[in-house]
Formats: C-alpha cells, sequence, structure tokens
C-alpha cells in the first residue's frame, strides 16, 4: 500500500465492533490506536494486529490527546454506549478537527439531533434491518402451499 | 418555574427540596427504580423512572414546556448528551451540565454547552485560594476562572472599617457588589460605611484577588 | 535528506511493524532488534546513522544499551521511544547526547518528521542559524555531540530570540541538571511551566529534580 493510503485511524472501544475494525485496518497496513477502559478487553485482537493498545476513558480528554488525536485521519467510535460515542465523536470532531467521525448509535430516536449537530452515525439496527428488508423484497420466495388445516 | 434534575444520590434530594420551597415545579428523571420511588415518596416531585438522554423520557417528563434543565449524573458523557438534547430538540431556554473531568469544562463550552460547572474545579480552587483566610466563606470562579466572586467577613481588625468605599479606593479591576449586614442586603454606594461583621460579596480579576485581600483584611496571602 | 540506515531496537512486535512500515516512505534501509543484546551485536558488524531505541526491554535495560551504543559509536544519533509518563530518565539520557523522544502511541507522519528533523539537523550550517527553531535544533545537534557549553550558548540565543516559548528553557534546564547546577536548572523548569503549564517535559523535570533522592545527582 503507498503511504499516503495510509490512515492513522483511532478506533475507540475494543468489544466486538471495535476489535473486529482494528484486527481489519491494522492487518490492511493502517496505523492504529485502539482506547479501553478495560484491559482485558484488548484480548479480542487478533495476534498479527500491529496497532497500538491505549487503556483509559475516551470521555476525559487527556486520554484522547494521549492517543494523539490531534494526527489522526479517522476516529470510530464503538463502545456499547451511545454517548460515550456521540460525545467522542464530537470532541474528535470540534476540538480535534479530526477529518473523518463516525459513531455507532443504537438509539435511532436521537439520531436526528446528532445529524443535526454533524455526526456520521452508524446504527446496527437500521443497517441489519435494512438488509433484512432487502431481501424480502428483492428476491421472491416461494409462498407455501395451504395446507388446509 | 419548572425544572428538570437528571441523576441521583443526595444531592439530588437536597437541590429538590431547595427548589420545591422556593416555589418551583420540579421533575426528577432518574435510572434507579428505588431511588425514584424513595424520591416520590418523601418530595413533592414528579419522578420519571428512565434514561434522561432519551429523547422520549424527556418528553414524557415534560420537556418542552421546561424552563431549566440540571443535568447532574456522575457520567460527563450522558451530561453532554441530555443538555444538547434539551437544547436542540426541546428547546430549554436554560441548560446546565455538571462536569467530573475539570477538562471537560471547557470541552463542554466549546460544544455549544452555555453553563458547565466542574465540581472538582470549584472544590480545588477553593482550598487552594482560601486555605490561609478563614475570613473567605465562599469563593466562586466564573467565566472559566476569569473572575473571581468571594464572600468576605470584615472582623474588627480590618483597617477599612469605619470608612467610606469612596474613601477605601479599592484596586482596580473590583468591586464591592453586595454587603450583608444582620439582615439586610446593601448595594453599597460610594457614601455607604463598612462595619465590623459586615459580610462583602467583591468581585476581582484573580490577578488582583490578592491585592484585593490585602486592602480590605489587612493581612496579606 | 540523506538516510543509509536506521536500526529500530524495541521488544514489541507492533512497535518495529509499525516504525518500519512508517519508515519505508523515507527510502531508508530499515534493520530490527528485539533487545539490546541483538542491537549491539548488529551495531558492531554494520553502519547505521540511527538508532530508535526503547528505553523499557527486557535484558540489558535501555539506558545500558545506550551507553554502550556511545562507545562503540559516538556519533550515531538516537531517538527515544518512551511510553506517556515515563520520560523520567530524560536527563540520564541527555547526558548521553539522545535528546529526541517519541512517545507512544505515535502517528506515521510524527515519525517520519521527527526522523528527518534529527538526520537533517547534521547539516545545519552554524553560521545560518538565526531564527528559534533553527538555534534549538543546532543546541540539539550540540548535545549529541556532547558539546554542553557550546548547547547552553544556543539555547540562551534561543531564548532572547522569542522568550515566550517553553523548549528552551527546559532543555536549558536538563544541561544545567547535568552540570550539577539544580538550582539554576529548576529556576529553568519553572519558567518553561510558566510559560506553557501544560508543557509536560518540564513537568516531568521538575517534578524529579524537587523529589530528593538519597542519590542525588548533586553528589557526584
Amino acid at each position: 500500500m503507498s503511504s499516503d493510503l495510509r490512515y492513522f485511524v483511532i478506533i475507540v472501544g475494543c468489544g466486538r465492533l471495535g476489535s473486529y475494525i482494528a484486527n481489519k485496518l491494522s492487518h490492511s497496513g493502517h496505523s492504529v490506536v485502539v482506547i479501553d477502559s478495560r484491559e482485558s478487553a484488548f484480548n479480542a485482537l487478533s495476534s498479527e494486529y500491529s496497532g497500538f493498545r491505549l487503556e483509559g476513558d475516551a470521555t476525559e480528554f487527556d486520554v484522547l490527546k494521549q492517543a494523539k488525536t490531534d494526527q489522526a485521519d479517522v476516529l470510530i467510535a464503538t463502545t456499547h454506549e451511545d454517548n460515550v460515542n456521540v460525545m467522542v465523536a464530537q470532541v474528535a470532531k470540534k476540538l480535534f478537527h479530526v477529518p473523518r467521525v463516525m459513531a455507532r448509535v443504537f438509539d435511532l430516536k436521537r439520531e436526528k439531533v446528532y445529524h443535526h449537530l454533524g455526526i456520521e452515525t452508524v446504527s446496527p439496527t437500521l443497517i441489519a434491518g435494512d438488509v433484512f428488508l432487502e431481501s424480502i423484497t428483492t428476491s421472491p420466495i416461494a409462498k407455501r402451499e395451504g395446507i388446509g388445516l | 418555574m419548572k425544572i428538570l434534575i437528571v441523576g441521583g444520590g443526595k444531592v439530588i434530594y437536597f437541590l429538590c427540596r431547595t427548589f420545591v420551597s422556593k416555589g418551583y415545579i420540579v421533575t426528577v428523571i432518574n435510572r434507579d427504580h428505588d431511588e425514584c420511588v424513595r424520591l416520590s415518596r418523601r418530595l413533592k416531585v414528579t419522578v420519571v423512572h428512565g434514561d434522561g438522554s432519551d429523547p422520549q423520557i424527556l418528553e414524557e417528563a415534560g420537556a418542552f414546556t421546561a424552563n431549566a434543565i440540571l443535568a447532574i449524573t456522575p457520567n460527563d458523557e450522558d451530561n453532554l448528551v441530555i443538555c444538547q438534547l434539551a437544547d436542540l430538540q426541546f428547546h430549554i431556554p436554560r441548560t446546565l451540565a455538571l462536569v467530573n473531568d475539570p477538562d471537560n469544562e471547557e470541552v463542554f463550552r466549546q460544544l455549544g454547552i452555555k453553563t458547565a460547572l466542574s465540581t472538582t474545579y470549584i472544590l480545588s480552587s477553593l482550598i487552594e485560594q482560601r486555605a490561609s483566610f478563614d475570613e473567605i466563606t465562599n469563593l466562586i470562579p466564573v467565566g472559566e476562572g476569569k473572575v473571581n466572586v468571594m464572600e468576605l467577613l470584615l472582623n474588627e481588625n480590618s483597617p477599612v472599617v469605619g470608612q467610606t468605599l469612596r474613601d477605601i479606593a479599592m484596586p482596580e479591576n473590583s468591586l464591592v457588589a453586595v454587603i450583608l449586614r444582620d439582615d439586610e442586603t446593601i448595594v453599597p454606594r460610594g457614601a455607604t460605611v463598612l462595619q465590623s461583621a459586615d459580610r462583602l460579596i467583591v468581585m476581582t480579576l484573580p490577578e488582583n484577588y490578592s491585592q484585593v485581600l490585602k486592602k480590605l483584611t489587612g493581612e496579606s496571602e | 535528506m540523506n538516510v543509509k540506515s536506521i536500526l529500530i531496537v524495541d521488544d514489541e512486535k507492533n512497535i518495529r511493524l509499525t516504525l518500519s512500515q512508517s519508515l519505508e516512505v523515507l527510502k531508508a534501509e530499515v534493520d530490527t532488534a528485539v533487545n539490546g543484546e541483538e542491537a549491539l551485536a548488529k551495531l558492531k558488524e554494520k553502519d547505521f546513522n540511527l538508532i530508535l531505541l526503547d528505553l523499557k526491554m527486557p535484558g540489558i535495560d535501555g539506558i545500558e544499551v545506550l551507553r554502550q551504543i556511545r562507545e562503540i559509536r559516538p556519533d550515531i544519533r538516537v531517538i527515544i521511544i518512551t511510553a506517556h509518563g515515563t520520560i523520567d530518565s530524560a536527563v540520564e539520557t541527555i547526558k548521553l547526547g539522545a535528546v529526541d523522544f517519541i512517545q507512544k502511541p505515535f502517528a506515521p507522519n510524527e515519525i517520519r518528521e521527527l526522523v528527518s528533523r534529527v538526520i537533517d539537523r547534521d547539516q545545519i550550517d552554524k553560521q545560518k542559524v538565526a531564527d528559534y527553531a533553527s538555534s534549538i535544533e543546532f543546541a540539539k545537534k550540540c548535545i549529541c555531540e556532547r558539546h554542553f557549553d557550546a548547547s547552553i550558548e544556543h539555547l540562551r540565543a534561543a531564548i532572547s530570540l522569542d522568550p515566550s516559548r517553553p523548549e528552551a528553557f527546559n532543555l536549558l534546564g536538563a544541561i544545567l541538571e547535568i552540570q550539577d547546577d539544580i538550582l539554576e536548572a529548576q529556576k529553568n523548569y519553572r519558567a518553561a511551566l510558566s510559560l506553557d503549564p501544560t508543557y509536560e517535559p518540564a513537568r516531568i523535570n521538575l517534578n524529579r529534580s524537587t523529589t530528593w533522592k538519597p542519590k542525588s545527582n548533586i553528589i557526584h
């Protein structure tokens, strides 16, 4: 990979989603820092993961500073707490001027406000829901014959 | 006035009690079911059980008609989102957030929260600045610490007792805003004479804080 | 910039990998060592002009490796890799001519910029030192060559060019500390901190130098 396609990416939260993204990005040659407040969470990283691990609470300004968020090209907030993701995303965008910031948000009711605040949100419910719906409406499904109970 | 408070603990209980006694209509939002039951038994407030950063819960609690909201949960991220929702979705005129990490005071301000209070910051500056002065009973940094507001008790040894404010020549950038004398509250003028046992509410800039102290108490820091 | 070859010494695989990948662009020849022993062995065989060295490694510790590097190759440039809040041996490394630090985690750009700066520093012409940045760079060059008095001179020049920045005060403090002038050193750390209360290196230096230790630097 040429060096200008290599990003410096910060991932907040090392759960299933965070570790999945971190492993993939690191594997394809990007420079990755994963932040999680529990050290044990880093066990989810693969042995090939070549990025950094930073133990700390990302809603603490100092922790984002330590992660060198000021130099990041991308930040992805993936913790299981919507409010943490939304706060970290805003701080990254407004205070550290990270060019690309994304946050996972479970609760759809709040999405409107987040959009208003200019945060790019990804909702797992919406994505999975759309895939199911798409699959039902686009591919033909053989209807059951009436069994006549 | 209608106030929404999101959070829990003893602070909430006493805050509610104070607000209710002033005639405010208070609604509390709390995540803990048992605490909700306790609060509603002991206080004349409406208690809503749920997540205060959930717009539906805020609406149930009457966010559309509230005049002010206080977000004082132990999590900075929750307090931020509560105030942002209150402001952007429900247009509550006054929002106040508590921050635990003192760095977040500035962070919140940058993210559009008008009032963010850091207890850590307030307590630590109280301790640092009043350590050697028993006369100062209260000191609050306001405006990101650019202004100090203090309450100062004049004892009989103070060099300014018996003088008018005009004669004292207070240091630059300072102001005796209010005098508390017995049960009276006096907004002083130049001719007001200071007396022993007066409590002065004084505003200063941090840089001439010690000059002001010296002037009013005669002692230096 | 003219990099011949760089040696990365770190026991962590991810650090070695991140560093080598980041430095590929500089067209440098990059070699790695997993500990001090391997580093010293490679140093005897091959000609490196820059070493990136982790201070915390199993086996011979980083400071001792640095000391031995100095015996084999006094001219080599060394960048110290540290974890957050652990640069308490800064003065020790400066004494050994290593004045550049990079804190984990690091961004690829950050590494490239530092490496380029350290290597370009050798080309600085004393006659052309005119502004704050080049005075600091030249002072660091003097430290690498262990010309501490010359370094002090350039740091003082830097301060007079821009008395509002903390870096020169902090470095000056470190050199004074090496020369056992603890009180003057602390004055300079304090000056750096009062200019910028968030300037971490000065805070660490001041804390360390004001903490009394039985084996204090004052005694030798």
